[in-house]
């Protein structure tokens, strides 16, 4: 019964590595075939972008192992990891932005027309210009926050209802985050053609202060 | 351009994505290591005890933990081209409005392609490839969500939501659809923390 039972789980082992492997082999297979499909031009954008990536990951490789030995070194002295914990709090309270914050960044302002989708896009954007905490009027957007529309001049945003016109801040790079938005076929020119009877104005801000997230 | 500037261009992108996850693997270590050190140290005293927890609790908010449950499994393709010359679909706003609407539906967590979706994560096209926390991903797209199945599939049929992307599916234009599913697993986010200009007040 038992040798039965062992060979059954086996066999759902081997089922799901087998599932496993050729899912990745298709997912390898139809990435190859996407790459072939690209332009020169393409394919040295994603080079830039992933030797981008690549060296951030380099960064904070670093900067852990070196907080690694830090711990280690405060550990063997008697003083504990306090400090490295405490400073991996403030560094996650950000992140899941739980905590209020300050800094350097950009304001978007808007006035008019506008919707949950170009809103959404809009984040999506200062986050793939590597801002680090974002804010839509007076609500802080957390790593699960949703748009959806409201009423006319409304929108929702994570369920609460909020009033235009919308002023968008976002803490980062001011210049990356400034040039990301501004720069020409970049997004707030693509809004500037779709919703014509919009004003957009992009600030650069010496110092933002965001609420932290007030929804769970 | 002929290929042969293109085939290098090829290998350079498939090296780079490798050295990535090596990254991404290297950094999932540390941070484990980080942990289990503060975790150590944090049962030596009740202050570090307390902090600790916190600290968990916050690694799960962020999406830094493995999740696991019930929910919904949406699959994204375009049908095959009708011409070879037929331009491929830049699939990001629809991904973004995929994952937007599973928040909304009360989503614990989703990933796409396996990258979990954080705070930090962002969806864009570089031609018809897309990048998803950096790192490079085409078509098919598997869109996981945890939570309420009912919930979230509740929302994603109501005809007012993802109206686009469901007008392009039946006119045959994209593959779209999603299934309820009993076991999902979505693994922690495995990029880069980048905390430099905010401080907290």
């Amino acid at each position: 019964m038992r040798s039965r039972t062992g060979a059954l789980t086996v066999a759902v082992v081997a089922l799901f590595l087998g599932v496993l492997v050729v899912s990745q082999f298709r997912s390898r297979e139809a990435f190859s075939r996407t790459l072939q499909q690209e332009t020169p031009e393409t394919l040295t954008t994603l080079i830039a972008d992933l030797s981008d990536r690549n060296r951030q990951l380099r960064d904070e490789i670093f900067d852990l192992r070196s907080r690694l030995e830090q711990a280690r070194s405060s550990i063997a002295g008697g003083r504990g990891a306090l400090e490295e914990s405490e400073r991996e709090l403030a560094h996650l309270q950000v992140f899941s932005a739980r905590s209020a914050v300050s800094g350097p960044g950009i304001a978007v302002r808007i006035v008019g027309p506008f919707d949950e989708r170009a809103l959404s896009d809009l984040v999506n954007e200062l986050r793939n210009a590597g801002a680090e905490a974002i804010a839509v009027n007076d609500r802080r957007v957390g790593p699960r926050t949703w748009f959806g529309p409201g009423p006319e001049g409304t929108l929702v945003i994570d369920g609460a209802q909020a009033q235009g016109p919308w002023i968008v801040r976002a803490i980062g790079a001011v210049e990356v985050l400034y040039v990301g938005l501004t720069r020409t076929g970049g997004i707030v020119g693509q809004f500037q053609l779709i919703y014509d009877r919009t004003r957009f104005d992009v600030t650069r801000e010496p110092l933002l202060r965001l609420p932290a997230l007030s929804s769970p | 351009m002929t290929i042969r500037y293109v085939e290098p261009l090829h290998a350079s992108i498939e090296g780079l994505q490798a050295q990535q996850d090596a990254f991404k693997e290297q950094l999932a270590g540390l941070r484990t290591e980080l942990d289990d050190l503060q975790r150590t140290a944090a049962t030596q005293s009740g202050a570090t005890q307390d902090l600790q927890q916190r600290l968990d609790d916050l690694r799960a908010l962020a999406g830094l933990t493995a999740a696991r449950g019930e929910g919904l499994v949406v699959q994204l393709d375009a049908p095959p081209p009708i011409a070879p010359l037929d331009r491929p679909t830049c699939f990001a706003p629809d991904l973004t409005d995929i994952t937007n609407m599973a928040w909304r539906a009360g989503a614990a967590a989703v990933s796409i392609n396996g990258e979990r979706v954080v705070g930090s994560s962002s969806v864009y096209c570089v031609g018809s490839t897309i990048v998803v926390n950096g790192t490079v991903a085409s078509a098919p797209f598997e869109i996981r969500a945890i939570g309420d199945p009912a919930a979230l599939l509740a929302t994603f049929d109501d005809p007012a939501q993802l109206r686009d992307l469901k007008r392009r599916r039946d006119e045959r234009s994209v593959i779209f659809h999603a299934t309820r599913a009993p076991l999902i697993e979505i693994g922690p986010y495995t990029g880069p923390i980048a905390v430099g200009s905010a401080r907290t007040e």
